[in-house]
């Protein structure tokens, strides 16, 4: 009698590990690649440390939005909500309110844009894919409206700060915020019974409902956390560009989901980690920032994102469907 | 006797599909612009109407195929707008195509796109949304090989889009009807028709059942590539030069007509009267806020709210039972 083995948790994280592993070798190797070949400027602290500014806006979403995913579900509409925060803010700083207010305002609003996402995928019971693809026009529309489809200046010392700033007079405050933030949501994924939950309801919702986990309470409020740190992203962008336009983060979807994907998240739900998500979003964001100092038209950046997300996508596809038919 | 129960079978399966509510939905928006704005329910109003739907109505015919079989595609925005910007550059002075063969290269090209994305679709089994939001910035990217913004000087090209038929019904329409009407046709009583909808309906059952489900899939991606080109065609002749930013947003718009025209999100269901129905609701609502004054930004949202709204009631339509999870 053939004796069947089940994979242990310690064999299942250790195949987790050494994908991430393999990643962060490949974002070190392109690392001292790029150094090479783009030297002097890439390793220059002026473009790095704008780089990592730029990068830590989109790896506060892309590690909020592996949640998200990993319970199977998508938001197409992280973009759209920068676009109006960024927007928001500079219009209510013009309006001559407090700089922390206009913060938690804004956050707020983040907020409720998670929230009605998380209501019409949960509640509604819209495929969350198309959902979101209509809420990204309307969040955007709304930042079009209220900025006539004009640049404002958004300036306060506390808006500044976050984006600008540096702790200790050393470390870029948004970096300090990025990693934090994947501090948080590693702990919530990995070492909480909430994260164990998230799991549970992506791998079969079904199974998940009958051993009692509400799971619309959890993709809601993942969503609801989308919202907000999509939110946080776009105080972040407007602070860095200290002008609040409605097309910020424009196209920020295709960037932030092929950084998931790459980083192992399966579209399809229940597989994630938050460590692969960063390098994957490090790896996406290197990249780009190298193509741009080549001197790569931008347009021709924008050809080369979507064939990323497809190419990822493909390899993870075929990888899965050839362990598939091993099995 | 049985042909009058068969009819009235026929009749009551109409009143249940959301066609009928789209006409009186219709019919009480044509009376409110009309108290709105006494110019709008004039015949030149409504000739602009029925000629601007024309290449979101082609589109919708490509898509609707794609989506009743379950699939769904976002690039066609950007193949409309790739092979309007490279007719438009083939057409100019130093290449001079031949109008004939622009056609050809212009069809070819939507072809191959739909192709690749089916292909891709089909054979390597990734997430048709995903893949055609790649390709959307891909071909959108593609589309900025030329820094010219063409002028359309080509006759056969400019009276394409712009010729009305007795100096009143456009051009435009008549290819849509057509199309409609021969993919209607195709639908109900072609095996590859009636194999759509069983592909949409449920896939598994489909193969188990022997239909070829890639290839058809496949031809379904092809056909909706074929009439984003004709549409780019379309477009290049109505707005008289070709630039690589035309037709950004489109598929918002198309979805929100072909899910509005009663087509399933998942598949299975729909048919070209609702969706004819549903073009012309769209495009009036966007002549009627053009003519209320209603700034060009809003009228995003209004469209992006519009199909939130339409999937909304598509989800709670199809919903058979309490959704648990």
């Amino acid at each position: 009698m053939p004796e069947i083995k089940a994979p242990s948790v310690e064999q299942d994280k250790k195949i987790k590990l050494s994908n991430t592993v393999i990643l962060f070798i490949i974002l070190v190797v392109m690392f001292a690649l790029f150094s090479y070949i783009g030297r002097p400027f890439f390793l220059s602290t002026l473009n790095l440390v704008p780089m990592l500014n730029n990068l830590s806006y989109i790896g506060i979403v892309a590690a909020v939005l592996t949640m998200v995913m990993v319970t199977g579900e998508i938001d197409f509409s992280i973009g759209g909500n920068i676009g109006l925060t960024a927007v928001l803010i500079a219009f209510l700083l013009g309006k001559g309110m407090p700089g922390w207010l206009v913060f938690v305002i804004a956050l707020c609003v983040g907020a409720l844009m998670g929230a009605f996402n998380g209501f019409i995928v949960t509640m509604v019971g819209v495929n969350s894919m198309i959902a979101t693809i209509g809420t990204m026009f309307v969040w955007r529309g709304i930042g079009y409206t209220l900025s006539n489809g004009e640049s404002m200046l958004a300036m306060d010392p506390f808006i500044d700060y976050i984006g600008r700033g540096f702790l200790f007079k050393v470390i870029p405050f948004p970096i300090v915020i990025l990693i934090v933030v994947f501090v948080i949501t590693y702990v919530i994924m990995d070492l909480s019974k909430w994260g164990r939950k998230i799991y549970a309801v992506g791998t079969n919702p079904m199974a998940s409902y009958l051993s009692g986990i509400n799971v619309k309470k959890i993709k809601f409020i993942n969503f609801l956390i989308c919202g907000i740190t999509a939110a946080l992203g776009g105080v972040m962008l407007t602070s860095l560009t200290a002008v609040g336009m409605p097309q910020h983060g424009q196209g920020l979807e295709l960037v932030v989901i092929s950084g998931i994907v790459l980083g192992g998240t399966a579209l399809s739900g229940g597989k994630g980690e938050i460590l692969g998500t960063l390098a994957g979003t490090l790896i996406l964001g290197i990249l780009y920032n190298f193509l741009t100092i080549m001197n790569v038209y931008y347009y021709y950046v924008q050809i080369v994102q979507g064939a990323i997300l497809i190419l990822v996508v493909s390899a993870y596809e075929t990888r899965q469907s050839m362990a598939a038919r091993r099995a | 006797m049985a042909n009058s129960r068969k009819r009235y079978s026929e009749l009551k399966g109409f009143l249940r599909t959301p066609t009928p509510t789209l006409i009186g939905i219709y019919i009480l928006m044509i009376i409110i612009f009309t108290i709105a704005d006494r110019n709008f329910l004039t015949i030149q109003n409504f000739k602009g109407i029925f000629n601007n739907f024309a290449v979101f109505g082609v589109m919708a015919a490509g898509v609707a195929i794609v989506m009743i079989a379950g699939g769904f595609d976002l690039s066609i925005g950007s193949v409309a707008g790739f092979v309007g910007m490279l007719s438009s550059v083939l057409m100019l002075e130093n290449f001079a195509v031949p109008t004939p063969l622009v056609f050809i290269i212009a069809i070819a090209i939507g072809c191959i796109f739909g192709l690749i994305n089916g292909l891709i679709i089909t054979k390597i089994g990734i997430n048709p949304i995903i893949t055609t939001l790649g390709t959307l910035s891909i071909i959108r990217g593609a589309c900025y090989f030329s820094d010219l913004s063409p002028r359309i000087y080509n006759v056969v090209i400019q009276d394409l889009g712009r010729k009305f038929l007795f100096n009143t019904i456009p051009y435009t329409t008549i290819y849509i009807v057509v199309f409609f009407v021969a993919l209607s046709l195709i639908l109900k009583f072609t095996r590859f028709g009636r194999d759509l909808y069983t592909i949409g309906g449920n896939e598994t059952l489909a193969r188990l059942a022997g239909i070829k489900v890639d290839r058809i899939k496949t031809i379904t991606y092809v056909l909706s590539g074929f009439f984003s080109a004709i549409a780019g065609l379309i477009l290049i002749s109505q707005l008289g030069s070709g630039r690589p930013e035309y037709a950004v947003g489109a598929e918002l718009e198309v979805l929100t007509i072909v899910v509005l025209g009663g087509v399933a999100v998942g598949g299975g269901k729909g048919d070209y009267f609702g969706i004819f129905i549903a073009l012309v609701i769209i495009q009036t609502i966007s002549n009627g806020m053009v003519m209320m004054d209603v700034p060009i930004f809003l009228r995003q949202v209004v469209k992006g709210a519009l199909l939130v709204l339409v999937i909304s009631i598509d989800a709670l339509r199809s919903r058979q039972r309490l959704r648990l999870y």
